[in-house]
């Protein structure tokens, strides 16, 4: 017989039974038949048949007992009686269920977004073979790599199968009732076959379209072919209308092809023989190479390396000062975050330990009240490994139903990571596969053995099993020495988990409370679509940047307008730039290093950033003028002197600039980084990116309509797009902050939940088994206030122990966090001691019901109930 | 009670199974005990009860196996035949009653 008719068996004994039953029939009616033929009666043979035949039902369970395999059956009864069991406890059940739901469905999510975002490979074939190039120079952050160089990468490399570089701008796309912006990448050759992903209609481009000049051709993503064209399988060689040329679409890419970014709706090539492209010392490219089968990630920077060095002697002037960087894709990708999601992955892990404890120390009281069922059991000759097996087949049960529930609360863990932290990357990736079903599954019986096996082992210990002797009417219960151990053990970490939530809390709060040096409140953002392209008549570019300030200007409600290149202010975003100071300087001074942004002289009164000394600068081009902020002032020219100084940017082809005057620090980079050394270039910003900020008397986000529709009567080509609050920018710059500190919040006041219906259950449960000793010493003379009071005294003794460890170990992990805070120290008082002040306090609230109960016991009813 | 003397020594009813169906292609539980009887002189007598567990126990062990057929008074039975593990079973345990008659027949003999 196979093992799946065995296991059949098993599930179906009925099935054995009637075949059996047949067998066995048709044998006592062939017995009977040849006592008849010997001449018996009918009635006589067939009694003797069946006499014959010894004990029927015996023979029938004697033989199935050979069929069905021993232990499986075992298990199916144990399964049986154990949701028996639970069906008799409702309310025990479905806490547990609940619990563990929410224990395993937390872990779930944030494993889910581990798994697709930081273990996954990068969703391209062999991404691992995927790397970043960048080169670096110490002068500059400018990491944009020229064309030439791009070329020769690829060329005269031995590591690379290829080498590829990309950029992006956002275009207005005109043959719509609207212009619509879409996000253009531009694509040297080769980009298709590094990333290894090929269109999923059409084709990719061809060598002449590449070319300088060649025929023009687009390739667009999935959304977009979805949203424009209807999901449309006939789309190749429809167009699409940018400027005054039309376009045709030559390929649409596969919907899991988000690169460089999910927000690109189509991909063009960037000819590399343009003439604008043959400079070596100007870039743009980011570039991205893929590594040969055979090649390790040293090996590629070694003949990277090697590689610029002959370009170094080859072009001194440019690549004198270069070096190249090479970075696995996906730790560029998703490194920044690698820690957050630990670190939530960690909390929700301690999270479910809680639960599980929470769960050990109920079923440990569960587990008292079955001594007699246990004894029972024993008595009538179960194996301890028996009783076990059911017990633990109970929580098992358990388990798995709360590890259904947790499914559904991690299924839709993607949509709480995207709503919290838009800008987490691979946030798309993030769904339920076999791996996370699978890791669900180890969860639970993780969670079995955690909350299982200690109760377990304490029901069926020898001493236990003897109370089916002792009856109910021993006086005191002995001290539940494990039970407490259990709940100082949740109060311990729960306490780590709330000291690691109220520091990151503390830490947003004093965020918030930052003076940044600028006014956030009441400025609206937004981007009016252009391409690189046009820069290149700065003059033109000005003009058409000035017309839109000044039409904005005479909205009412709007009180100034300025723009900025690529940079908000308070969000994170550097640009640092040595400067050469034209007046000379001293061998010995500090070098002139500073951030710098790109503005128009509006910027400073829309940013309500105060002007200190000198004037605001003009916006002329020649000479241009400029702005310093006071650390820039103070730190190179020791104040005032600065000005009427011309400074000059190395490697650049703006003009020796004008200091005209200094302005109040901000906190351009970030609200948690101090200001550091700031220019401002006031020839105006007028790139592709550019921010224009409108400083409104009312609510910002209110004037995004009629900004839109005065822009779009002066610009009717062009698009508008993201009119944003800075408010909201700045916040979405914090998003990660955001998402780690709401979901450690959320983790910390579930656990402390737990932990006081833990230390809830535990207390409630000491007073119902000591309820006699109580009313025997009420009878005694004992004061209710004293009962009252050594009850609370022992919740609390409990939660202080667990706070003294789980403050140690909130100390000791709290190095971990120390990146992530701003403004506290991960040892900080305040927070710490109101950790202690919320578990003290709840811990009263637990232990004051159970021991109001216990100092309310009317004594003569309890010991006569004895 | 007194032992019964035609009772089966334990352990032997697997061998007189195995031979009954070494001789016999395909037969029924009823028909093997006949068989066996009838072979014997009615020396031996298989007990119903022991039968079908060892039955069982032997399809289990994939020595025979069985498939529900017509006798020929249109009663429905379970037909048990010999597998090719069990023809190399039944050499086996016919070597070992051999050696153990054998064994057992010498001390009788001389002791």
């Amino acid at each position: 017989m196979s093992w799946f008719e065995r296991a059949w068996n098993t599930v179906r004994p009925g099935r054995v039974h009637r075949d059996l039953d047949r067998e066995l029939a048709f044998h006592v009616s062939e017995r009977a038949d040849e006592r008849e033929a010997a001449g018996m009666s009918r009635d006589e043979a067939r009694r003797q048949a069946h006499l014959s035949f010894g004990n029927y039902t015996s023979q029938v369970e004697r033989t199935r007992d050979m069929n069905v395999s021993g232990w499986l059956e075992a298990i199916f009864r144990d399964v049986r009686l154990a949701t028996r069991t639970l069906r008799k406890t409702p309310a025990f059940t479905a806490t547990v269920v609940l619990t563990l739901a929410l224990g395993i469905g937390a872990n779930t999510a944030v494993f889910s977004a581990i798994y697709a975002v930081l273990l996954k490979p990068l969703p391209f074939p062999n991404g691992d073979q995927l790397v970043k190039i960048e080169q670096t120079t110490p002068k500059s952050q400018d990491t944009a790599v020229a064309p030439p160089r791009v070329e020769d990468w690829n060329r005269l490399n031995e590591a690379f199968q290829a080498v590829m570089g990309y950029y992006t701008q956002d275009d207005s796309e005109l043959s719509g009732e609207l212009p619509e912006k879409m996000k253009r990448a531009l694509i040297t050759p080769r980009f298709l076959q590094v990333l290894g992903i090929q269109p999923m209609l059409g084709r990719g481009f061809t060598a002449q379209e590449e070319k300088f000049g060649g025929p023009d051709a687009l390739i667009i993503s999935e959304r977009l072919w979805r949203r424009r064209f209807g999901a449309d399988p006939n789309v190749i060689g429809r167009t699409l209308r940018f400027g005054r040329v039309s376009t045709p679409i030559v390929g649409v890419m596969p919907s899991s092809f988000l690169f460089p970014d999910r927000d690109v709706n189509l991909w063009a090539p960037s000819p590399m023989d343009a003439p604008y492209a043959q400079n070596r010392e100007t870039g743009w490219f980011t570039v991205i190479g893929r590594m040969k089968p055979s090649v390790t990630l040293t090996q590629a920077r070694a003949n990277m390396a090697t590689v610029q060095e002959s370009l170094k002697k080859q072009f001194p002037k440019s690549d004198g000062e270069l070096s190249v960087k090479v970075e696995p894709l996906k730790e560029v990708t998703v490194g920044g975050v690698r820690r957050s999601l630990w670190i939530l992955f960690g909390s929700v892990s301690l999270l479910l330990v809680i639960a599980c404890t929470n769960i050990a120390a109920l079923l440990l009281s569960r587990a008292a009240g079955r001594q007699h069922e246990i004894a029972v059991r024993f008595s009538l000759g179960a194996s301890r490994a028996a009783v076990i097996r059911q017990l633990l087949m109970e929580v098992l049960l358990l388990a798995l139903a709360g590890a259904a529930f947790g499914l559904l609360i991690a299924a839709g863990a993607s949509r709480v990571f995207s709503s919290l932290s838009r800008d987490l990357p691979r946030i798309e990736e993030i769904g339920i596969d076999v791996r996370i079903l699978l890791y669900t599954l180890a969860s639970a019986l993780g969670a079995t053995l955690l909350c299982g096996i200690l109760p377990a082992i304490q029901a069926t210990r020898r001493e236990l099993a003897g109370s089916l002797a002792s009856g109910s009417r021993s006086q005191v219960a002995g001290g539940n020495p494990v039970q407490f151990v259990l709940v100082g053990v949740q109060v311990a970490l729960a306490v780590m988990l709330l000291a690691g939530a109220g520091l990151l809390l503390r830490s947003f709060q004093e965020l918030g409370r930052v003076s940044p040096g600028f006014e956030p409140q009441r400025v609206l953002t937004f981007h009016v679509s252009t391409s690189w392209g046009e820069t290149s008549d700065p003059k033109a570019s000005k003009q058409r940047v000035n017309r839109i300030l000044d039409s904005v200007r005479g909205i009412p409600g709007v009180v100034s307008a300025a723009t900025s290149n690529f940079a908000l202010p308070g969000t994170p975003v550097e640009y640092q730039t040595d400067l050469e100071l034209i007046e000379g300087r001293g061998e010995s001074e500090p070098k002139l290093r500073a951030e710098s942004r790109s503005v128009t002289p509006s910027y400073f009164a829309t940013m309500q950033i105060p002007l200190l000394s000198g004037e605001v600068c003009g916006d002329e081009a020649n000479p241009p003028t400029m702005m310093v902020n006071r650390s820039f002032a103070d730190r190179y020219f020791g104040g005032t002197a600065v000005i009427g100084h011309h400074l000059l940017r190395k490697q650049s082809f703006i003009p020796s600039t004008e200091v005209r005057g200094i302005v109040g620090d901000a906190r351009e980079t970030g609200l948690e980084r101090e200001p550091v050394p700031t220019i401002y270039w006031c020839y105006g910003a007028h790139q592709p990116g550019t921010f224009f900020l409108v400083r409104t008397s009312g609510d910002a986000a209110a004037m995004a309509e009629t900004v839109r529709k005065k822009v779009r009567e002066i610009e009717p080509l062009r698009s508008v797009y993201e009119l944003t609050p800075l408010t909201e920018h700045i916040s979405e710059a914090y998003a990660e902050n955001r998402l780690r500190t709401i979901l450690l919040t959320f983790f910390a006041a579930t656990a402390v939940l737990l932990v006081s219906l833990g230390l809830y259950g535990t207390m409630s449960y000491l007073v119902s088994v000591r309820q006699r000793e109580v009313g025997l010493r009420l009878a005694l003379g004992a004061m209710r206030g004293q009962i009252l009071r050594q009850y609370l005294a022992q919740g609390l003794r409990i939660s202080l122990l667990g706070c003294v460890v789980g403050i140690g170990l909130a100390m000791a992990s709290g190095r971990l966090l120390a990146e992530m805070l701003f403004g506290v120290t991960p040892s900080d008082f305040v927070t710490l001691a109101s950790v202690v002040g919320v578990i003290v306090a709840v811990s009263v609230i637990a232990s004051l019901l159970p021991a109001v109960r216990a100092s309310r016991l009317e004594p003569m009813q309890v010991l006569r109930e004895g | 009670m007194a032992a019964k003397k035609n009772d089966i020594l334990q352990g032997t009813l697997g061998l007189l199974v195995l031979k009954t169906l070494a001789s016999n292609k395909r037969l029924h539980g009823y028909a093997i005990t006949a068989h066996i009887q009838r072979v014997s002189d009615q020396l031996l007598r298989v007990e119903e009860g022991s039968l079908y567990p060892a039955l069982h126990r032997m399809e289990q062990e994939g020595l025979v196996r069985a498939e529900w057929g017509l006798t020929e008074k249109n009663r429905e039975a379970r037909f048990y035949s010999l597998t090719g593990l069990g023809r190399k079973r039944l050499l086996e345990e016919e070597e070992t009653w051999t050696r153990l008659t054998e064994g057992v027949g010498r001390v009788m003999r001389y002791a």
